[in-house]
């Protein structure tokens, strides 16, 4: 069941919970990258995507033991970071430019690849980013992640129609902003 | 509105070999996005640090481990809540998530925090100069840590309006894209102007 | 001119005199130096503020911004302030005006705001600063409000109880409410609707407070204060 290598998420819960505190380090390690990329999409912005991250995994930590299943802590840390960044979603709005807007995350490919690709990423973004809350969570949970319905439907306690109904609209919305640009 | 049989191909209940030549270049098209979407950011190796430092400050003691082994969901006959403890540890964690090495600065009544921040893809370096520096180019630094493009600063700055260009490469003045608000500079081109607040205590 | 040019240095506070100079000096091309500096004793001893002047000047050497187009600028400079207070004293005459109000609303009538809706702005708020209400309705008006609708609803927030830059946040919000999909009428009767509530603005992350630094040479704090004075 380790996708991964290396101790299962059970195994390693038990670990903590049996007072090793430095294995949290492996589920930090562990699932880290996926958490900040979702916040960063979520955010759209670096530094409040690690703000959420960081909170959400000690929070995680803290509340691990209510951890019911562990061999869905992926799902479990996905829904505790999904709502560290609704606070902050509640706390500022996307549209202000001015100051804690978003510049888009790149890649590190180069020359000038880098630069369509950082221009469609740009593209991508500020779609995203006008897209309402609920509809970009369901969007790169599904998309981004690669959750399935089910998961997606653990991580935000929404049925599964609903998230496909809000993916559908997303993946419209995007569609629409990436044939504006021709 | 989309062809539902694009969203049964990306929802995986339809074969891509079903759709037609035009539909299926925008399955292609939103999986490309995704695809870029996707691309992680490089890890944060401070946040693994950040975390665990928050963590060790209040390792669990031993009745503490006791109870939360108790409260584990392996034990399925025993559904302990360590209410009083995780609130202890609560308070903690609040306090510890900065660590103690990286205080940050003491911002005075009417000090605010400006961020700075332009994608220049293959810049070498970026500054920002404005009328809160006496406009000197070279001495506040945008630093692109992971080679993203992305360009970042933040800059304590007394509350109030300034007029600022950023310096890329030491040699080209551009305005913000992102600043939003913009006026003539009285030599041919636009300052950006960014309002500065007192931070909220 | 020249006795006038007198007159005024003789009004002027020497530390003012000396200062302005002293920081231009070395930062602007030689020949810029002296006719800069003779404008700013000018503009000194006729009340204006001089640090945005300084500031253009400074910019302009910045930016290797050849001597006469620098003397140039800032003599623009002079003047823009000169009409944004001349505007302010027509429309209430008996109102202290701070520099910081000043630079705001010259900066405003450059962004292209008319100056007949600063007056209207003005009278409609007798006793309070105009600068954050004049650079809120640029703001929307560069998002494709009208004009007197802009000014409308920024005077209701003012009238409402919405002070200092929390003006800039009425105007923020009316163009998100676009942006989310509502037509600009909608939109400003949505925003109007809800006064005095206004969304607060973004907060700064954490981890980017931690980072923030002082710039070295940061303005003297005498200049930091008077921007500030008025604005919040």
């Amino acid at each position: 069941m380790t996708e991964h290598g290396g101790p299962s998420d059970a195994e390693v819960v038990a670990r903590v919970l049996g007072g090793d505190v430095e294995a949290f380090g492996i589920i930090i390690r562990r699932y880290e990258p996926g958490l900040s990329r979702f916040a960063a999409r979520m955010l759209g912005d670096r530094d409040a995507a690690a703000d959420a991250v960081a909170e959400g995994l000690v929070r995680a930590y803290r509340h691990l033991a209510g951890c019911r299943e562990p061999e869905r802590l992926r799902t479990w840390l996905y829904r505790i970071v999904a709502n560290r960044c609704k606070s902050h979603l509640a706390r500022r709005s996307l549209a202000d430019v001015a100051l804690d807007d978003a510049p888009p995350i790149a890649d590190g490919a180069d020359t000038e690849a880098r630069y369509e690709r950082t221009e469609q990423l740009a593209l991508l973004e500020g779609a995203l980013a006008r897209l309402p809350d609920e509809k970009r969570e369901a969007f790169v949970l599904k998309h981004v992640e690669g959750l399935s319905y089910e998961e997606m439907s653990a991580v935000t306690g929404e049925r599964i129609p609903t998230l496909k109904m809000r993916v559908h609209r997303a993946r419209e919305a995007l569609l629409a902003a990436l044939k504006e640009r021709v | 509105m989309m062809d539902p049989r694009v969203q049964q191909v990306l929802d995986g209940e339809l074969p891509v070999t079903a759709l037609p030549p035009e539909l299926a270049d925008e399955v292609a098209r939103l999986e490309g996005a995704a695809a870029l979407l996707a691309v992680a950011p490089a890890a944060d190796a401070r946040l693994e640090a950040r975390v665990m430092a928050a963590i060790r400050r209040r390792a669990p003691g031993p009745v503490l481990r006791v109870l939360q082994w108790l409260s584990a969901p392996r034990s399925v006959t025993l559904r302990f809540r360590p209410v009083w403890s995780l609130a202890v540890v609560a308070v903690f964690a609040a306090v510890a998530l900065f660590p103690a090495d990286e205080p940050g600065p003491v911002l005075a009544a009417d000090e605010g925090v400006a961020q700075f921040v332009a994608r220049f893809p293959g810049a070498r370096s970026v500054d920002v100069a404005g009328s809160f520096n006496d406009w000197r180019a070279g001495e506040v630094h945008l630093r692109d840590d992971d080679h993203d493009g992305v360009w970042r600063a933040a800059v304590v700055l007394p509350a109030g309006e300034h007029e600022y260009m950023f310096i890329v490469d030491g040699e080209r003045w551009v305005a913000d894209p992102l600043a939003g608000r913009y006026v003539a500079d009285g030599f041919g081109r636009e300052n950006s102007l960014i309002f500065v607040r007192p931070l909220a205590p | 001119m020249k006795s006038a040019l007198v007159l005024a240095l003789v009004g002027l506070p020497l530390a003012a005199q000396q200062g302005a100079r002293g920081r231009i000096e070395g930062r602007v091309p030689a020949p810029a130096v002296a006719p800069v500096d003779s404008i700013i004793r000018v503009a000194a001893a006729a009340g204006l503020p001089t640090e945005p002047l300084v500031q253009k000047a400074l910019e302009g050497g910045a930016k290797k911004v050849d001597a006469a187009r620098i003397v140039a600028a800032v003599a623009d400079q002079a003047g823009e302030l000169a009409a944004a207070r001349a505007l302010l004293r027509r429309t209430a005459p008996e109102q202290p005006i701070s520099p910081a109000e000043l630079i705001a609303v010259t900066n405003a009538l450059v962004r292209g705001l008319a100056p007949e809706r600063v007056e209207q702005i003005a009278t409609a708020l007798p006793g309070e600063p105009t600068g954050p209400a004049v650079h809120a309705v640029a703001d929307m008006v560069g998002h494709g409000f009208d004009e007197d609708s802009s000014v409308a609803l920024i005077v209701a927030a003012a009238r409402s109880g919405v002070r200092g830059l929390r003006l800039l946040d009425v105007a923020t919000a009316a163009v998100q409410e676009v942006q989310r999909g509502l037509t600009r009428d909608s939109a400003l009767a949505k925003v109007n609707g809800e006064l005095p509530n206004v969304p607060l603005p973004p907060q700064p992350p954490r981890a980017t407070v931690a980072r923030a630094r002082r710039p070295a040479h940061a303005l003297p704090p005498v200049v930091a204060r008077g921007r500030d004075d008025r604005s919040q």
